[in-house]
């Protein structure tokens, strides 16, 4: 009780909230994954720890415009990414060409971001490589760009080698700390899985405030 | 139906017919043997045939490994393609020797007319070269199409053995039936559902015929010593391993447990979903299914009759047992095929009177067959040559990932960049497989259980709960995540300072 108020406390000093994401159905037993191994992120153990945002924050990328390298999906349209839909079952997902491929979201004006949730995939453990989700106020990302994941350890893509970890996905998403960086759009990059080459979104939340 | 009235220029003629149907077999099993990657099954017989390349002698082990038939006619075209070792084997040497099978068995198509009749022993080897099910594992170095081309040897040989009353026919059905068990234990299931066939047949189409009139003891006697003979050769890989006598007495109890599913249960339907999947299936099925009524509709002493019984005994008996793999269904592609023949042949036939209704049946069957070609070939396409390995493909069973082909080129590069001319790999993993066979150019790689005390590595290869063990190794290690299979992932580690 103590360690939680201790955790608590900054955040209620600034008027923060738990982050309140609706979690879709867990559709396989998690992979045991190893524990206490440098360089591999741990196994999520039941439901994530909460997450802290200003008061206020709200999932901005809902049936926002969303853009991708593939205008074609294989599998699904565009704009299943943001329609709040993350079962994991056929049907709710969208899949992208194979090799490197973006989506972007454009949430319609400029925001703080205090996290990115993303929905590759879950009713299989699986991978996807190198995943890097970048900020910015041009939709090009040529220019203002800010990364806050980048896994990409080989650079693959050439958006510059990235330290964070591969993860596994789940149903519980993939849940990214962008700090309040700020930006009106929102890219995801990957570069196929660990099943096949292609690229896979069931859900991208954005959440934050307006600038 | 028979060909006992050709003249001998008809005879090469249709002889030139199966043999431009094993043409177009052949041309379709080849392109692209390399692109698919290496399943686990594939990889433990590559395996096998390595040990041989390398001198060794076959060891008959009934826990994985089924008969030393199909590495005994792998290792002399290995050799033929120029591989010497193990690390110097390629997937396309490898699954020329099923694809060597499998035109075996379009070829037979052409022996078994006599029996069949021409028309629907074209029929059917067109269907054996071009479907997808049988151009996919005749692409696939495991057991199955090896044992399919014995089960139809034996089938004709045997047939002829007793219409003719032939010893020299019945010694050949023998050997058939002992390189058959040689093959694949399951070759008891066949014998079994070809003895209720024959029995039936001889209750019901013979009408309890005098047994004399079939069969005589001598010729009887010589096959029984002869499958004997072979079946001892072989197990015992040519007298060296008499041991392998003994394993065989074991593997009773082994299989049986295994019939029960162990991972691999599937329900009663499998096979018939299997079969009647695709855009292609439903139409061949059904088609097959009017070809096997037919067989079985009139009490005459058909050979149609005596292969439908005995599709539908092994059918039934594949279905009843809880282990099942897509792979087995080949051994019901060989009847399929005949059936389909069956049903295409007599309804081009039906006797119609009217000249008008005439050309509309055949128009119609002339339709029929072109819709099918189209589904079929659509059907191979998809599943042998655009997504062999993919999840939805119906015949990529617990298949290796293509992501997997990543682990060696990275290890690879990795290797290089660190100046390391022989890595010492260490792959810990309660089941390695297909490792070895990826890892094959490596002369240091070690495998060990999760658990077992582990050497220094250059590269650690891990399966997902294993590594938590060895922490300490791996702290300065960097991990990469592959697919081996469909929800399976392995940890690659490397130096961290890369």
């Amino acid at each position: 009780m103590l360690a939680m108020l201790l955790v608590a406390a900054p955040a209620f000093a600034q008027n923060q909230e738990v982050l309140k994401t609706k979690l879709p159905t867990p559709l396989f037993v998690g992979t045991p994954v190893p524990l206490n191994v440098p360089n591999l992120e741990p196994p999520m153990r039941g439901k994530r720890p909460d997450f802290y945002v200003p008061a206020g924050t709200r999932n901005l990328a809902l049936n926002k415009k969303v853009t991708s390298s593939d205008n074609n999906p294989d599998v699904g349209s565009l704009d299943m990414i943001v329609d709040g839909d993350k079962d994991g079952n056929e049907g709710s997902w969208v899949e992208l060409g194979p090799g490197k491929q973006w989506v972007e979201i454009d949430l319609a004006r400029r925001a703080s971001i205090y996290a990115v949730i993303v929905w590759h995939f879950h009713s299989q453990p699986r991978v996807y490589r190198d995943v890097v989700v970048q900020v910015s106020d041009d939709p090009s990302f040529r220019s203002g760009v800010t990364t806050i994941f980048n896994n990409d350890f080989h650079n693959e893509l050439g958006l510059g080698a990235g330290h964070d970890l591969n993860y596994i996905e789940t149903y519980q998403g993939k849940l990214i700390d962008s700090k309040g960086a700020a930006g009106r759009y929102v890219r995801l990059y990957s570069n196929g899985n660990t099943s096949n080459k292609l690229n896979n979104y069931i859900e991208v939340e954005v959440w934050g405030k307006p600038a | 139906m028979g060909q006992a009235g050709l003249s001998p220029s008809a005879r090469w003629l249709r002889r030139l017919a199966f043999l431009l149907i094993a043409l177009l077999g052949l041309l379709l099993r080849l392109p692209q043997l390399y692109a698919r990657p290496m399943h686990t099954d594939e990889a433990v017989n590559a395996y096998i045939v390595g040990q041989l390349l390398a001198g060794q002698k076959y060891t008959y082990d009934a826990q994985d490994r089924h008969g030393p038939a199909l590495a005994a006619l792998a290792l002399p075209l290995a050799r033929l393609q120029g591989a010497k070792t193990f690390a110097e084997l390629t997937e396309a040497e490898l699954r020329r020797t099923p694809v060597v099978a499998g035109t075996g068995t379009i070829l037979l198509f052409g022996a078994a007319a006599e029996i069949f009749g021409f028309v629907p022993c074209v029929i059917a080897a067109l269907l054996f070269a071009g479907g997808p099910l049988s151009v996919y594992y005749d692409r696939y170095f495991i057991h199955e199409s090896m044992f399919v081309a014995l089960t139809f040897g034996m089938i004709l040989s045997g047939w002829h053995a007793c219409t003719r009353r032939s010893a020299k026919l019945a010694v050949l059905a023998a050997a058939c039936a002992a390189l058959m068990l040689a093959c694949k234990e399951t070759a008891v299931l066949h014998f079994a559902a070809l003895a209720s066939a024959t029995f039936l047949y001889w209750l019901w189409n013979l009408r309890r015929r005098s047994l004399r009139s079939l069969w005589r003891l001598k010729t009887l006697l010589t096959a029984v010593v002869v499958f004997l003979l072979v079946s001892l050769v072989l197990l015992t890989w040519f007298g060296t391993n008499w041991s392998a006598l003994v394993a065989l007495r074991n593997a009773g109890p082994n299989f049986v447990a295994r019939a029960g599913g162990q991972g691999h249960a599937q329900p009663f339907w499998y096979y018939s979903h299997l079969l009647a999947g695709g855009r292609s299936g439903a139409l061949i099925c059904a088609l097959a299914c009017i070809g096997v009524v037919l067989a079985v509709r009139k009490r005459e002493a058909s050979p149609f009759a005596l292969l439908a019984y005995y599709a539908i005994f092994v059918f039934v008996l594949y279905s009843a047992i809880p282990y099942k793999t897509p792979w087995l269904a080949l051994n019901f592609w060989m009847p399929i095929a005949l059936f389909v023949g069956l049903a295409g042949a007599s309804l081009w036939r039906v006797p119609v009177k009217h000249p008008a209704v005439r050309v509309v049946l055949r128009s119609t069957c002339l339709g029929v067959a072109i819709v099918a070609a189209v589904l079929i070939a659509h059907d191979t396409r998809q599943c042998v040559f655009m997504h062999p390995a993919d999840e939805d493909n119906p015949y990529a069973y617990a298949h290796t990932s293509e992501d997997l082909l990543g682990l060696p080129t990275e290890l690879a590069q990795m290797a290089r960049q660190e100046g390391l001319a022989s890595p010492r790999i260490a792959v810990i993993a309660a089941d390695p497989w297909p490792l070895p066979w990826y890892l094959r150019p490596y002369a240091q790689v070690g495998y060990w259980q999760p658990g077992q005390p582990v050497g220094q590595a250059d590269f650690y290869i891990t399966s997902t709960d294993a590594a938590n063990q060895y922490a300490d190794q791996l702290k300065n290690f960097h991990a990469d995540f592959f697919g081996e299979r469909p929800g399976v992932l392995i940890l690659l580690w490397s130096s961290a300072t890369q």
